[in-house]
């Protein structure tokens, strides 16, 4: 623009000028115009959209799928088209030099023409920069997944961001055949790893433990399982389930009407592997939980090698057979087992046949028959064992590893037995059988304090527990038990001792109650002193404070003579007085028998209503029958339909008839062939009659 | 008793000058495509007037900023109205300030003798992506940490000194409280006083050379 | 000639441009004293029965002190306020709870068994056994709390 052209501009304008308005109120009037519809248009806006807020910023929420507000989005998307090194070109070249061409606009355009028609070249880039800028924004918002989806996610990963990720970081590995839900269960006390079992349930606990030892599990199961399952509901399914539903893909029942692929073509066999080891970890405790302690109970009596168990395990009941006993057996011999077996009066002799001969399979579990000749022709044929699954085929190598491991491990007992065992050999002398003290047979002045109240143990950690017991309270005539300090007991047997010492926090054996008042007159009879004066601490059932008097091995470990004496004397430390003061000896005999009766009557507290099906029938059979019915017997407990139609011997259920339905002869034991279910021993008196009223209500489904 | 006092005054304060220079000033005659820049300075004066009102309540810190956003916007009277005059004034401060921009380039009013007055626009629109960048991360919620998240590690990117440019944003390798604090010192302290300058000088411009007229076929 | 006209409309249009800059003002101004002023006009949070503790421990004829805890939500921030509230009673039947707070500039009052007043060591001012002012400048009694007593426990209303 030479200065003939700025003279002319001038002078032009300067017309345009004398022939325009004022400012006010023409141009005024305008601009009070649009900033009023402004005005509106933001305050509805407001009213109706009102301004966005999202959950509270969550660091460790890394699922949540960051989005620009909308006037950047351009920029986000440019940044895809410059993967890697490129990356500096859209997000440093391209702006930069868009800011410069804009910046030098009166530079780069020096022109006297001011109509559009003779700019096609800043018109032109302009309006390339201008679309690509509205291209590139809704390009965004359509490939952009909407954030909420995202956001639900993946719990697991969240639980361990939220639990763990603070002192673990990001990932942690940990070697192999760790007992993984026992650590986080636990916690450790020296590492300074607090107790999850408050804080977490113990699906969650798994699951977290099938996140750490399978990390590609976890992915595998984010992108095919996750978008239906959350990962908390499968991983306390059976893995017997699990491996049916990936190997059998849109056949798999569950699946049918779903559009899913077939997991066998779609995942590797080491995918799928990975993908088992994330939902059923590889954690020896747990599998054991789920898969063998319906039939086995807590733990299975088992010497022999490590590798002779696992071949056991892995091949299951196909190849465990048990001989026929005739062939090596006088007939006498297989009478005393046979008797052993069916009856409860069996001599001390047929019982150490039968731990001679038996036991090294069966364990501490006796099979049981009510049938003396049944009972006798089973072991005098013998036979396969046929309700053991092959747990080869369902299990990875590496569960079943671990759950070989933890079988040795537990076949000692689990900790909290052993616990006991050494509990009771080095300190009940002193303590009492359940920490309740009395007086110190070292200084017969003194009497030793309960070491089993809340109190006690709320007070001193597993730390402090540990060295009293390792180096003893000489000042107390404690000698030291550690063989640190010249004691008997390793550092290993002392934490079980404090394992079964924390087992009494739950329902602590020592408590003192708040009162206890006592009637004017004690001249009562023993049921009547029972109801007013035994059940103010133990419960009208015996649970309260205390043993649990109703308990089967409190019953079995003590003698009537011992209770009579406890309630004569008491227990100098606990408020379990003296009675003997107050209560003749007749009436305490009588407490004696009452004491005696207590197990046999708790089935009647249990039902209230009738039985649900759905809640409290199927979860019976789902805990202790599908098991091994599930995939393997006819049997299907799903549906009240399936459990009374299906199996060998169908119908398994007469409704209306519990005598009659063979579901029901078999778990009381009456039933006239086959063994009896489950085979571990009668469910628990109360789960019985709970399937017993629910069949004789008609077998229901609700 | 009215032009009295207008006149006291005047003698004193010699208003009418101003005013006359400002407000009766003769301008060509120009259509709604010219209210866009004033349209934009009503949305800026809208942002101050209720980014005001928000700092009365408003906390800059992790532990309260989320709480006292909620506390605006669902406790105080018309909070709601305030928030989202804010919130939705800052999208129409884009948009109008894009669309006067691209007035300005299609009509070619960035030429002499308003050249500066383009400049200082230019400056203007950068201002206000700044006020956008480090207004959303105040709210303290999912959308405003992990953008910012995100936007501040794509400064990183520059050669050499990005990761430098990341840590001077953030107050650090985290975002974190001190990145709240700055971004709320930024976006309150020294974006505005930015824009009132530079817009001061941009309207001061404006009524001294006036504003351009609609250019004819053969301008 | 349309001189007369043009002016016309031009003081309409000023006319109107003042008229929608008062709109918007008072668009922007009325919410803008309301979300001032809210916080201020806000109600006191319900009250409720607050528990001091057992009748029992309320000494005939001696006012005597209570403490307790109180949740206060102030703004955006829930605090637990502790409350101090001396409890008189003469018969054991009657209750009368009074605040501790002095109604003069808000110092704490505390019970001076010696002289049987209250004293409020701000400016020396004495309320009696029942709260009333004795000397100094309070210009009201002691605050008294509703108070009731159920199952053997004492309650106030507050909040």
């Amino acid at each position: 623009m030479n200065e003939k052209e700025k003279k002319d501009y001038l002078a032009g304008y300067k017309k345009a000028k004398e022939k325009g308005v004022h400012f006010y109120p023409d141009i005024l009037f305008k601009d009070a115009v649009v900033s009023l519809l402004i005005f509106i248009l933001l305050a509805a806006l407001a009213y109706f959209l009102g301004a966005p807020l999202e959950e509270r910023a969550n660091p460790s929420d890394t699922n949540y799928t960051p989005k620009p507000e909308w006037y950047f989005l351009f920029l986000f998307q440019l940044l895809k088209y410059f993967p890697g090194e490129l990356e500096v070109i859209g997000v440093i070249v391209i702006p930069t030099l868009a800011i410069i061409f804009l910046f030098l606009l009166p530079v780069l355009d020096r022109s006297a023409k001011r109509h559009y028609s003779s700019r096609p070249w800043i018109i032109g880039i302009t309006s390339v920069l201008g679309i690509g800028i509205i291209f590139l924004s809704i390009q965004s918002i359509r490939e952009t997944p909407p954030p909420a989806e995202a956001g639900l996610g993946d719990p697991i990963a969240a639980l361990y961001a939220e639990n763990c990720a603070s002192c673990h970081g990001p990932m942690i590995t940990v070697p192999e055949g760790t007992n993984l839900h026992l650590i986080i269960t636990q916690g450790s006390h020296e590492g300074g790893m607090p107790a999850w079992s408050g804080d977490l349930t113990n699906n969650e606990i798994d699951a977290l433990a099938g996140f750490v030892l399978s990390p590609r599990g976890h992915e595998l199961f984010n992108s095919n399982c996750g978008e239906c399952h959350e990962t908390a509901e499968l991983v306390s399914s059976s893995p017997i389930e699990l491996k049916a539903a990936l190997n059998l893909g849109s056949e798999y029942p569950a699946h049918s009407e779903l559009d899913i692929p077939n997991w066998d073509e779609v995942l590797s066999a080491q995918n799928r592997t990975s993908l088992l080891n994330f939902l059923v970890a590889p954690d020896g405790q747990r599998l054991f939980a789920i898969n063998c302690s319906a039939c086995h109970g807590r733990s299975v009596a088992y010497t022999g090698e490590e590798a002779e168990l696992e071949s056991l395990i892995s091949q299951g009941g196909l190849h465990l057979e048990m001989p026929p006993w005739q062939e090596k057996l006088s007939s006498d011999d297989l009478d005393a087992l046979a008797r052993y077996v069916s009856s409860t009066d069996a001599s001390a002799e047929d019982a150490e046949l039968f731990s001679q001969l038996c036991s090294s399979c069966h364990g501490t579990l006796i099979p049981q028959m009510n049938d003396f000749d049944l009972a006798r022709d089973k072991i005098a044929t013998g036979g396969a064992h046929e309700t053991m699954p092959v747990w080869g085929e369902v299990l990875t190598s590496e569960q079943l590893d671990a759950l070989v491991s933890y079988t040795m491990d537990a076949s000692e007992g689990t900790p909290l037995e052993v616990g006991r065992d050494i509990f009771s050999k080095n300190c009940a002398l002193c303590h009492g059988d359940f920490g309740e003290g009395g007086v110190n047979p070292a200084r017969p002045d003194d009497v030793i304090a309960p070491i089993s109240s809340a109190e006690y143990l709320k007070t001193r950690d597993d730390h402090t527990l540990f060295q009293i017991i390792a180096q003893g309270q000489p000042n107390f005539g404690m000698s030291p038990f550690g063989s640190a300090f010249g004691g008997p007991l390793d550092d290993d047997q002392i934490n079980t001792i404090i394992t079964y010492m924390r087992s009494w926090e739950a329902n602590p054996p020592v408590e003192y109650p708040p009162e206890m008042t006592l009637p004017d007159n004690v001249d009562l009879s023993g049921v009547e002193i029972f109801e007013t004066l035994c059940s103010q601490c133990h419960r009208p059932d015996g649970s309260g404070i205390g043993p649990v008097l109703s308990d089967p091995d409190f019953q079995k470990n003590n003698t009537d003579q011992e209770i009579f004496n406890t309630i004569s004397k008491g227990h100098p430390n606990s408020s379990m007085i003296a009675w003997s003061q107050i209560l003749t000896d007749d009436q305490i005999l009588q407490l004696v028998k009452i004491l005696r009766n207590l197990n046999n009557d708790g089935s009647e507290a249990g039902t209230s209503g009738p039985a649900s099906f759905a809640n409290d029938v199927r979860p019976l059979f789902e805990e202790h029958c599908t098991i091994c019915h599930g995939q393997m017997g006819g049997w299907n407990a799903d549906t009240s339909e399936n459990v009374i139609n299906t199996g060998n011997n169908a119908p398994s259920v007469i409704p209306g008839d519990a005598k009659n339905s063979l579901l029901a002869q078999k778990m009381l034991g009456t039933q006239s062939s086959g063994g009896i279910m489950p085979p571990a021993g009668l469910l628990a008196e109360d789960q019985v009659r709970i399937i017993l009223d629910w069949i004789t209500a008609g077998a229901p489904d609700n | 008793m009215g032009s009295k006092i207008a006149d006291w005054l005047d003698e004193r304060l010699g208003w009418r000058s101003v005013w006359e220079a400002i407000f009766l000033r003769k301008i060509p005659k120009v259509n709604w495509l010219f209210t866009l820049g004033s349209a934009t300075l009503f949305v800026a004066v809208n942002q101050a007037i209720t980014g005001i009102l928000l700092t009365l309540y408003y906390v800059p810190t992790p532990d309260h900023a989320y709480n006292s956003v909620q506390y605006i916007t669902n406790e105080v009277a018309a909070g709601w109205l305030i928030r989202g005059l804010h919130h939705w004034g800052a999208s129409a401060m884009v948009v109008l300030t894009v669309l006067h921009m691209l007035r300005v380039i299609f009509l070619g009013t960035y030429k002499y003798p308003r050249e500066i007055t383009w400049f200082t626009g230019v400056f203007l629109l950068i201002i206000v992506i700044g006020f956008g960048f480090t207004g959303y991360l105040l709210p303290w919620d999912q959308k405003a940490y992990w953008a910012t998240t995100v936007g501040t590690k794509i400064a990183s990117v520059t050669p050499g000194i990005g990761d430098w440019i990341l840590r001077v944003m953030r107050g650090g390798p985290e975002l974190s409280a001190v990145t709240l604090a700055r971004f709320f010192g930024v976006h309150v302290w020294v974006l505005p006083s930015a824009l009132m300058a530079l817009s001061g000088l941009h309207l001061y411009l404006v009524i001294k050379i006036g504003i351009s007229e609609m250019p004819g076929k053969d301008d | 000639m349309n001189e007369k006209k043009e002016i016309d409309r031009r003081s309409f249009l000023g006319m109107a441009t003042w008229a929608i800059g008062g709109l918007i003002g008072a668009g922007f101004g009325i919410p803008a004293i309301a979300y001032i002023i809210s916080p201020a006009t806000r109600k006191d949070e319900a009250q409720d029965w607050i528990r001091l503790g057992s009748v029992s421990k309320v000494e005939l004829g001696t006012p005597t002190l209570f403490k307790t805890k109180i949740e206060r939500q102030t703004g955006w921030i829930t605090k637990e306020e502790e409350l101090s509230i001396y409890v008189l009673t003469e018969n054991g039947r009657d209750f009368v709870a009074m605040s501790n707070i002095c109604t003069h500039l808000g110092c704490r009052v505390r019970w001076i068994s010696d002289q049987e007043q209250f004293f409020c060591p701000c400016h020396n001012a004495g309320f009696s056994k029942s709260g009333e002012v004795v000397s100094g400048p309070p210009p009201r009694p002691l605050d008294q709390y509703q108070v009731k007593e159920e199952d053997g426990q004492l309650y106030v209303l507050g909040g």
